[in-house]
């Protein structure tokens, strides 16, 4: 579904990423791991589009998409988190899904400024799925509960269900578990691992190796911005390099 | 409890206006125009752009009635419909570029815009120069001109519940919903990441606000039956901010609060002269440092449960466009 | 065609006086959009104030010309640490307010100028008179004066900005303020020194140009459209990008005036604008 080929990223004389390439299948859920710095989050900008890549490509679905703007490639099924627990604050969670559907809808503005019936029955029916998307987390009970006062935990499911309501077929998800505790991070990778990959292919940006291990089919791991193993997560602590590049950073840092 | 309070305002905008003097129907008159102004320039204060060459869109479609009304003998109905066409074109073409920008880029690109566009009607004798174009005349209707202040005020109210309630209804549409979406860089980059064009909804709505800026100043022109490079400056986008930033942005009603108490009381203050501009200058500084919100957020300052209608807290509206 | 030349040459040589006493105004609207992220929209109002302390002190109280700049210098410094202390600080952080704040106290100060000064142009007598020329080029000798002053005061704002523990400190703050804290660098301190700064070159270009144009208490609303034109074009933030964008604005707009008229001048330095933007939005130097 996703390949990058031979992708590079230089920010002024920096080379963030050097020729990285790597496939995701449909309906895997594969994790991109590495130390800090190793360039894990200007990948995933690249493949979300957010700027485009020095050199190299990215195949989405059979067509090269590289360059592309994010809502473009919202528009091809591509959706993302953030880092940032990056929320429309002042609005309900209920609304902030409402704004992940709306993609699917057309604008209406003539049937919209008169509130005609049909309108409103459409808005109903987009409540209703937006619901239905705050109930697949588990968080239906804060529908109308203002974005900026919820907990983290809740507000980091919160981003995946307005990720989720533009019903995507892949999925990037940064740093998913970053500020959880150990059971929210728990929940939240079961639902990623169950429900969530049911419905699309998972890309996942993690520096926690429990999770990795625990809940993902495959590891990428880049160092310096080069990938330096892709594979099996039980493969990667076994594999040299990535234990050198580990415990190099770790003597740094 | 809200559709009787409005219906009952509109009833004594309407029925009340025989009653009064003159005087007190260009207070008005001045009042309503300025409400659409202040509310058009809510729209994109909403979404975190901060314009300050407004005036320059409300001098275009000024500019454009009066020249068709006195060069070309065009009726100021049409003029009305083409000033406002001609603002948001440009608004449409600017708009493109300027809305790229980081707000305060933003904001000095349309502050630039204005000061040019009165530059260029200042220096070419087509548009009357430094004097402007006077002899605008008053729309006609069934033969009749509407010469009287009574008789344009309809005219004005008109264009007023018109323009409000457009703007009002948006709010309420996908579109306006989504125009929520891109009010700092953070929720536009959330809003892109979900397919949002945000670029094509920003300029739709700055071209929305600046056709009925359009609209209003050729009203506004065929009102004053004048109109010259000065009246149209930086100080009414000046006092436009300080009427929707007192009001509170909020809610949709605060700068029309705003509107309403300040060119109340501006009227009032004008035989002082530029005293006029002081007081508002104090007031915006007191209102900015005490209560931010705007005085539309008073209520909801005093009672810390949930208003009718969400007020803004805001530091999310200040939250930088940049970086 | 010989006359034409000559025109255009003479119209650069004035556009680039002219382009130095813009780049003062609007580094000082730098400097402060750099350390405290605010553009000070009564910048225009402190170069207004400067030029009328010339005409107060030195044509009606008749204080010799050094003794004014003096003045003027330590009542722009005192006036910008006032601002800082009470308006900016206070605001810190938020965007939208601060810039109302500073259109706000701009009107303020306009409104109180024109009470106090009233409506009546002023003008202050030349200090230089004559005119200086180079190979056929007349400059008058108070431009020249005035430009040569410019010159001096940039190089010491890049001494002090790029040499100086106090210019490296501004630095790390507009890169980064919450780190620049971190490492022990008090902030509040430097913004207040940069709004000083920032106040006093304003207030110094205009009291510079007291003697070339007639003042009023309007007289600060062109030079800010400039000043804000040039930062666009050069780049929120750099130095050298706004010495570059102000010197080629007041070239652009004298040459502009002797070909196109003054009016159209205005129009032909928007579109440079609007033509950088398309092609580099940050400006020519700025950061994106």
């Amino acid at each position: 579904m996703l390949e990058l080929r031979k992708v590079t990223k230089q920010f002024g004389g920096l080379t963030a990423l050097q020729d990285v390439e790597f496939t995701v299948e449909t309906g895997e859920l594969v994790a991109l791991v590495g130390p800090n710095g190793a360039g894990k989050s200007t990948l995933f900008n690249i493949i979300a589009g957010a700027f485009p890549p020095t050199g190299g490509a990215v195949i989405f679905k059979g067509t090269d998409v590289t360059g592309y703007s994010s809502h473009g490639l919202a528009r091809l099924g591509v959706a993302r988190t953030f880092q940032q627990t990056t929320l429309f604050g002042e609005q309900t969670a209920l609304e902030n899904v409402l704004h992940g559907l709306h993609r699917h809808l057309p604008a209406r503005l003539v049937a919209g400024l008169l509130e005609l019936p049909s309108y409103r029955r459409e808005q109903r029916e987009v409540e209703r799925r937006a619901l239905g998307v705050l109930e697949l987390l588990g968080i239906a009970a804060y529908r109308d509960a203002i974005a900026a006062d919820l907990p983290l935990g809740i507000q980091k499911l919160l981003t995946v269900a307005i990720a989720l309501a533009t019903e995507p077929v892949l999925l990037l998800l940064d740093e998913p578990a970053a500020g959880l505790s150990h059971d929210e991070a728990t929940r939240m990778m079961n639902l990623v691992a169950s429900e969530i990959r049911q419905r699309c292919t998972v890309l996942l940006v993690e520096h926690n190796m429990r999770i990795v291990a625990g809940w993902c089919d495959r590891a990428v791991v880049l160092h310096f911005g080069q990938k330096i193993y892709d594979g099996t997560p039980d493969g990667l602590t076994r594999d040299q390099r990535v234990v050198d590049a580990y415990l190099g950073v770790a003597e740094i840092g | 409890m809200k559709r009787g309070l409005l219906t009952l305002v509109v009833a004594a905008l309407a029925l009340l206006p025989p009653l009064g003097a003159p005087y007190v129907l260009h207070v008005a008159i001045v009042v309503l125009v300025h409400v659409v102004y202040a509310q058009a320039l809510y729209i994109i204060m909403r979404m975190g752009y901060l314009s300050f060459g407004h005036a320059g869109y409300i001098a275009l479609g000024g500019y454009t009635s009066a020249l068709l009304a006195t060069k070309l003998a065009i009726s100021p109905w049409i003029g009305f419909v083409a000033g406002g066409i001609v603002a948001a074109l440009l608004a449409w073409a600017l708009g493109a570029v300027t809305l790229k920008l980081r707000g305060i880029y933003f904001s000095l690109s349309v502050f630039a815009f204005a000061e040019v566009v009165n530059a260029v009607f200042r220096a070419f004798e087509f548009f009357g120069g430094p004097a402007g174009i006077a002899a605008v005349p008053r729309p006609g209707l069934f033969g009749a001109r509407l010469n009287t202040h009574l008789q344009f005020y309809y005219v004005v109210l008109a264009v007023t519940l018109i323009s409000v309630v457009f703007l009002y209804r948006l709010q309420w549409t996908r579109f306006g919903f989504t125009l929520l979406s891109l009010r700092t860089s953070a929720t536009e980059a959330l809003a892109e990441s979900i397919g949002i064009n945000a670029a094509r909804h920003k300029t739709l709505a700055f071209v929305a606000s600046c056709f009925f800026c359009g609209v209003m100043g050729a009203v506004h022109v065929h009102y004053l039956r004048f109109v010259s490079p000065f009246v149209f400056t930086f100080f009414l986008s000046t006092d436009l901010m300080v009427y929707v930033m007192v009001g509170g942005l909020g809610s949709f009603w605060g700068p029309m609060l705003g509107t309403v108490l300040l060119t109340g009381l501006g009227e009032q203050l004008f035989a002082a002269g530029y005293y006029k501009s002081l007081v508002y200058a104090v007031v915006l500084l007191v209102v900015i440092l005490a209560l931010p919100g705007g005085l539309i957020s008073l209520p909801h300052v005093f009672r810390r449960g949930a208003a009718t209608e969400r007020a803004t807290p805001a530091a999310e509206v200040a939250a930088p466009r940049e970086r | 065609m010989d006359l034409y030349l000559h025109l255009v040459t003479q119209a650069l040589a004035i556009g680039l006086l002219t382009g130095i006493l813009y780049v003062l105004i609007a580094l000082g609207l730098t400097l402060i959009y750099g350390i405290l992220h605010i553009v000070n929209f009564a910048h225009g109002e402190i170069y207004m104030l400067g030029a009328m302390g010339v005409f107060y002190l030195y044509v009606v109280f008749k204080l010799p010309f050094v003794v004014t700049l003096l003045a003027i210098l330590l009542l722009s410094v005192l006036l910008g640490l006032v601002v800082e202390r009470t308006v900016f600080r206070s605001l810190r952080g938020q965007w939208l307010q601060l810039v109302v704040a500073s259109v706000g106290l701009s009107l303020i100060i306009q409104s109180l100028a024109w009470v106090a000064f009233g409506i009546q142009e002023k003008n202050v007598p030349s200090t230089f008179t004559g005119v200086v020329s180079f190979g056929g080029i007349r400059l008058p000798t108070e431009r020249l004066v005035a430009a040569t002053v410019g010159v001096v005061l940039v190089a010491i704002l890049y001494v002090l900005v790029y040499r100086t523990k106090v210019g490296l400190a501004m630095r790390a703050i507009e890169e980064d303020e919450e780190t620049a804290r971190m490492l022990g660098i008090n902030a509040d301190r430097v913004a207040a020194l940069a709004c000083a700064v920032g106040f006093a070159l304003a207030a110094l270009a205009g009291a510079f140009v007291a003697p070339i144009y007639s003042l009023n208490p309007g007289m600060g609303l062109e030079p800010i459209l400039m000043s804000f034109l040039i930062i666009i074009v050069g780049g929120l933030g750099s130095i050298t990008g706004t010495v570059l964008a102000g010197l080629l604005v007041g070239v652009i707009q004298s040459v502009g005036a002797v070909l196109f008229g003054a009016e159209a001048a205005y129009g032909l330095v928007f579109v440079v604008m609007i033509v950088v933007l398309v092609f580099r939005p940050s400006g020519l130097l700025g950061r994106a």
